[in-house]
């Protein structure tokens, strides 16, 4: 059960329904809160019951009637225009306005506003937070019918049920995204299977503090945005039906907020993930930045690395002294040059420094010598390790051919022995093997000398395709043997390239010849030369007679053999020692296996 | 054809021993030395035509003996070395060798090279110094382009009329390479349009007649990716 919850609530489809409607329920609330104040809607209705005590009518609508009053009385103008809903009496003692008698006035006392000896006093229905001053003889009656007052608190009641309304959504709105919002949090990063933290590929590659700054300059230009929607069109009549204007102003608004939630939301997530995974500030530019830095600062003053290397680590404690000293020095020349303007104290420190000098290069050259000294060594080890290595091949070779020779020329002396026929079937035998084992150690001393680097070639610049023709002309004998075709698709120009003629005639023989051994009959060995830019690519492709079972790796390895069962002659070097050569004669050689198709690839740099 | 005395100098007496056996069922006299200063000694107290020499050995080296015996004698001297890189060939070539075999050798390839020397050097001497006109002689080949013949080792070689001209052309220019086209051109006369096999196939039959080994050719040699040539001997 709780593993079925967990695929649930980690899975990416709830993940993004959550997301989903939290984009939607933040960009609905704010389009009714825009809607709202466009239809200039107050939100006081919400809060005060009462029309009468609201900051709407008393410092809106009395108010202003208090100042048109005064303003009335002072300057003497006719009428307040419009005619208002209010009645009122005024004097100052002399002179005296209203338009209502005084008796209609105190018969309503309870909605009556009166200042009399620079107070106010409040009617039982009336707000009492009147805090105009109007002068000590002024005495001023004013009031608003109740007829008015009740037609108007129930046009105030009607508002605040609306907006009552509009409030409960909101509210309702801002819970459940809460939730979904407190959900993803939860879930971000996880996922199903286990309970590591996955980053997302994408999203959480950002540094954080860059995810940051976008996400406070997005919330920033959303807050301008909005303000101007919210606040700079006050065009608005109370009428239920919108302009065109303002209906495009939702459209924007609500279009604004939905990309502005869905870009905060998933860069909220991605640091959320960070959170998760402990990685918020090291994942940072400034954590990288800083990183660097320290990193770097650390290098000066952290000589581990030439741990190993002696003489290199004294080099750099040295340096890091002598620049820490001379700085010292300069810095002590300076003030001992302000404070005591004494020309031999402040000498002090200049000595001082040519001292370090003198130390610093001293100690320098020595160590330079003895790094230069092992160098020496160590070439020189190199070289006789080198020499060494040719001097064993060249003697293990000598070694082996030397008693070889006595084998050979004893099995052919034998062979011209008056012999029983058993014993003639025995010394051929011996003669075959004998031969083969000469092959085999030749090749071995080849590919010896050419794996160590010992290989000598003589390099000319040559025409690999003249080459390739040669050597199948030379080898017509063994294509011909082998029942074989040989489709060779060569390039019309000649392909000059600057190699070793001998060494890649052996490459090509050696290669073509396996082909020829180890291709079913009668199928046909492709021999293709392609050149583009400065390169050309060889490639030779036969088509098996066996199972090859084994890799393109196994087939260069050393005395493995391509069929191991089968063939008796050569000395399974063949190969081996094409590929030395190509690579010695500076091109690239790669064997490659598909199905039956067994194909070498070479490569060479072309010369003109 | 006097019987032959030949010298064969090697520190393994086994080796020694099946190339004395070789060479007398040829019908050669053998005389044997194991190492450099036997070998001289021997050379003070017999009359020898050949020798054939080992490299490495003991007291006196191949090479050693082999300049001690030129500042004297005219012999040819067949090396014998285990050392089978192009670089000891031409050593051993440059300081006097007439020719050089690797071991393990072919036994039958080396009685032929013995052969072929003692020809060279028993009948033929006067050949070199006689040069006459119309003959051109590299090594042992001797082309005589008058008579359109041509002997290895003295001995008379059939050629073709296109062998013939291919090898003329390439033994009046020892030590030039030709490619294919080149010799298609002059001996064909034809333009010349993929010919390499062509000329490949007669350059091997030419070196059937004329090397001991065909496989590693003494005269008629390939230049790989660029031509053919006669070396210069």
């Amino acid at each position: 059960m709780a593993t079925k919850l967990r695929r649930f609530s980690r899975s990416n489809i709830t993940k993004f329904i959550a997301f989903a409607l939290t984009v939607i329920l933040v960009t609905a609330s704010v389009v009714l809160v825009t809607y709202l104040s466009n239809r200039d809607m107050n939100p006081e209705a919400i809060f005060v019951k009462e029309y009468v005590r609201s900051e709407a009518f008393t410092d809106g609508e009395l108010t202003h009637a208090i100042a048109d009053v005064i303003n009335h009385f002072v300057n003497d103008t006719e009428s307040i225009q419009p005619e208002p809903e209010y009645m009122f009496y005024i004097t100052d003692g002399e002179k005296v306005k209203s338009n209502a008698g005084l008796g209609e006035i105190l018969a309503q006392e309870d909605y009556m506003y009166l200042f009399e000896k620079g107070k106010w006093v409040f009617g039982k229905n009336t707000s009492k937070n009147v805090r105009i001053y109007l002068g000590d003889d002024i005495t001023l009656y004013l009031v608003y019918p109740q007829e008015y007052m009740d037609q108007k608190q129930e046009k105030w009641n009607e508002e605040r049920k609306l907006q009552l309304s509009f409030l409960i959504s909101l509210l309702q709105a801002g819970i459940v995204s809460l939730i979904c919002v407190i959900y993803l949090i939860a879930v971000t990063g996880r996922k199903a299977g286990d309970d590591e933290v996955h980053l997302s590929p994408y999203m959480d590659k950002i540094y954080s503090d860059i995810q940051l700054g976008v996400l406070l300059l997005t919330g920033l230009f959303w807050a301008l945005g909005m303000e101007n929607f919210l606040w700079d069109y006050h065009l608005s009549e109370k009428k239920p039906i919108l302009s065109m204007q303002q209906v495009i102003l939702l459209v924007c608004a609500g279009t604004i907020t939905a990309l502005t939630t869905i870009v905060c939301g998933v860069i909220l997530l991605s640091l959320v993930r960070k959170i998760k995974a402990g990685k918020l500030l090291k994942h940072s530019l400034i954590g990288a930045i800083f990183i660097g830095i320290s990193g770097f600062i650390r290098s000066f003053f952290n000589d581990s690395r030439f741990s190993h290397y002696p003489l290199t680590k004294s080099l750099y404690r040295r340096q890091a002294i002598f620049t820490a000293a001379s700085g010292g020095m300069v810095f002590m020349t300076f003030i001992l040059v302000l404070t005591t303007r004494n020309l031999f104290a402040s000498l002090v420190p200049v000595v001082l420094e040519g001292i370090i000098i003198f130390w610093y290069f001293y100690e320098n050259n020595r160590t330079f010598e003895e790094i230069n000294q092992g160098f020496q060594e160590s070439l020189a080890e190199q070289m006789k390790s080198e020499k060494m290595k040719v001097d064993l091949i060249t003697n293990v070779s000598h070694d082996l051919k030397t008693p070889l020779t006595s084998i050979i020329s004893y099995v052919d002396l034998l062979a011209k022995e008056d012999l029983p026929e058993s014993a003639r079937d025995y010394v051929n035998i011996l003669a075959e093997k004998s031969g083969r084992l000469k092959n085999i150690v030749s090749d071995l001393f080849d590919l010896a000398k050419s794996t160590s680097g010992n290989l000598p070639l003589e390099l000319e610049r040559l025409d690999l395709k003249k080459l390739v023709e040669q050597t199948l002309a030379d080898m017509e004998d063994d294509i011909a043997r082998s029942g074989l075709r040989i489709k060779a698709n060569l390039p019309e120009m000649p392909v000059y390239i600057f190699s070793d003629g001998k060494k890649l005639y052996r490459v090509f023989q050696n290669v073509i010849g396996n082909a020829l051994k180890y291709s079913l009959q009668g199928t046909r060995v492709f021999i293709d030369m392609v050149t583009h830019d400065r390169n050309v690519d060889v490639s030779i492709k036969n088509t098996a007679s066996y199972d090859m079972d084994f890799t393109a790796e196994e087939v260069l390895q050393r005395f493995s053999r391509g069929d191991k069962s089968r063939s008796t002659e050569g000395s399974g070097l063949g190969l081996s020692i094409a590929e030395s050569f190509a690579r010695a004669c500076g091109g690239s050689f790669k064997v490659e296996i598909d199905g039956d198709q067994f194909r070498v690839k070479m490569g060479f740099t072309t010369v003109d | 054809m006097d019987t032959a005395r030949i010298l064969v100098v090697d520190d393994d007496r086994e080796i020694a021993g099946a190339i004395e056996k070789l060479l007398k069922m040829e019908g050669f006299e053998v005389v044997k030395a194991y190492d450099g200063m036997e070998a001289l000694d021997a050379l003070v107290a017999n009359q020898v035509q050949l020798i054939i020499l080992d490299i490495m050995m003991p007291k006196l080296d191949g090479l050693s003996t082999m300049m001690k015996i030129r500042n004297e004698k005219n012999i040819p001297i067949i090396l014998l070395s285990a050392k089978s890189e192009d670089s000891d060939k031409i050593l051993g070539l440059s300081m006097g060798a007439d020719d050089y075999v690797t071991k393990p050798f072919n036994p039958q390839e080396l009685v032929a090279r013995v052969k072929s020397h003692l020809r060279r050097y028993m009948q033929l001497g006067d050949m070199y110094n006689a040069n006459s006109s119309g003959k051109i002689v590299v090594g042992g080949l001797c082309l005589d382009t008058e008579k359109a013949e041509l002997y290895v080792d003295g001995e008379p070689v059939k050629l073709t009329a296109k062998e013939f001209k291919i090898l003329e052309l390439l033994m009046r220019n020892a030590g030039c390479v030709f490619s294919a086209e080149q010799i298609y051109e002059r001996v064909w006369q034809e333009t010349a349009y993929s010919v390499e096999n062509t000329v490949m196939v007669h350059i091997r039959r030419i070196r059937e007649k004329i090397e001991i080994n065909p496989r590693e050719p003494k005269y008629l040699k390939v230049v790989w990716g660029i031509g053919y040539k006669i070396e210069k001997i």
